[in-house]
């Protein structure tokens, strides 16, 4: 009896230390991928990992305390008609600044740098630059389009899509081939735009890369993630 | 019996574990400290059934307390910017290779004393023949 109860603590100690040590394996390989030789790489990515995590927290609360006003701004002018209106014009202006997240229907944009490289055409037309996104975006903004999103980041009033060398930064974010643009808009108006004839479409394909156009009955664009804020504008009376 | 209860919570542990959700970087290094210390008391704790002195409340409150108490103390080290797990880490190996010995030392004498045996049996054997 005595040796039964020894035998089933001390299973139920190894199962308890194997859940345990299995955790530890599972969090430590996707932690470091690479194992480092010296001990300040080893504290350095301890740091970043720690920053990144703490990033993440600090990121997932602002969301709660973005949403945490929503709620407070709802309940306070619940029963206040002129206050409604401006909590409805508030939203609205957010939508158009571009900190809330938007959904609509549209079109989808695929970009995609030329697979092989031929030796016909010039290799620096075979990979989608900078300006090849300014050109669409200003095509589907000609078009109509109210809310676009590119890898991510949503284009804002303060948006510059800037080449830095083999990278292309939108908002002051690194983002790389293959580019997804989202646009919300008329469907057919956005489609009719990128995809006519001599469109910056056509100048895509022609020099040997991916261009694709879907249309979406329902997309979904990101907010802005950054701070809009402003130190020199003064309202003019 | 304790062999197979040993190797039945292990595999039970292990495919519940590659299952669990990982935890965040931040706390792997306490729950690491953990380990260190619920394994050492396990080889206590079996240690001590072959020595046939094993108690039940301290195996108990040895594995839950070690457990918890290296993490305090990690923790605290933190704060304090002193190393303390390595104290930790090097007071619960050294009694890891303390409580291995024992169970080897165990097993070898069984192993031998069961050898003189056999001889002195076919020895016999021989005289009387």
């Amino acid at each position: 009896m005595k040796k039964k109860q020894v035998a089933i603590t001390l299973g139920i100690m190894c199962f308890l230390l194997t859940i345990a040590i299995c955790v530890q394996l599972k969090t430590m390989s996707s932690a470091n991928s690479t194992v480092s030789q010296t001990l300040s790489d080893n504290e350095l990515r301890d740091e970043v990992l720690r920053m990144k995590e703490r990033y993440d927290n600090a990121f997932a609360d602002l969301g709660n305390a973005q949403k945490e006003l929503e709620k407070v701004r709802q309940e306070a002018t619940q029963d206040n008609g002129t206050a409604e209106a401006k909590e409805q014009e508030l939203k609205e202006n957010n939508m158009l600044l571009g900190i809330t997240d938007v959904t609509g229907e549209g079109v989808e944009v695929f970009l995609e740098d030329a697979a092989t490289t031929d030796n016909n055409l010039n290799a620096s037309w075979q990979i989608i630059h900078f300006d090849d996104l300014q050109w669409v975006i200003n095509e589907l903004r000609n078009a109509g389009a109210e809310a676009i999103e590119v890898n991510g980041q949503r284009i804002i009033n303060t948006t510059a899509i800037t080449c830095e060398g083999n990278i292309i930064k939108v908002n002051g974010e690194k983002i790389g081939s293959p580019f997804t643009i989202k646009a919300i808009g008329s469907q057919n108006l956005l489609y009719g735009a990128l995809e006519r004839a001599g469109s910056w479409l056509d100048e895509i394909r022609n020099a040997g890369n991916t261009a694709e156009v879907k249309k979406l009955d329902n997309i979904t664009i990101v907010k802005y993630s950054g701070i809009i804020d402003s130190e020199y504008l003064k309202e003019d009376k | 019996m304790i062999l197979i209860a040993i190797i039945l919570g292990c595999v039970i542990g292990a495919l519940i574990g590659i299952n669990m959700p990982m935890i965040s970087y931040t706390y792997s290094g306490y729950l690491a400290i953990a380990i260190i210390a619920a394994l050492d008391s396990v080889f206590g704790g079996i240690a001590s059934t072959l020595k046939k002195n094993f108690d039940l409340k301290i195996f108990v409150t040895g594995f839950f307390g070690n457990a918890i108490l290296s993490i305090l103390l990690t923790y605290l080290g933190q704060k304090l910017n002193v190393d303390i797990y390595l104290a930790a880490i090097v007071v619960f190996v050294g009694r890891m290779f303390n409580n291995l010995g024992i169970i080897r030392r165990f097993y070898i004498e069984k192993w031998s004393k069961n050898r003189r045996k056999n001889d002195k049996k076919e020895e016999n054997k021989t005289v009387g023949e």
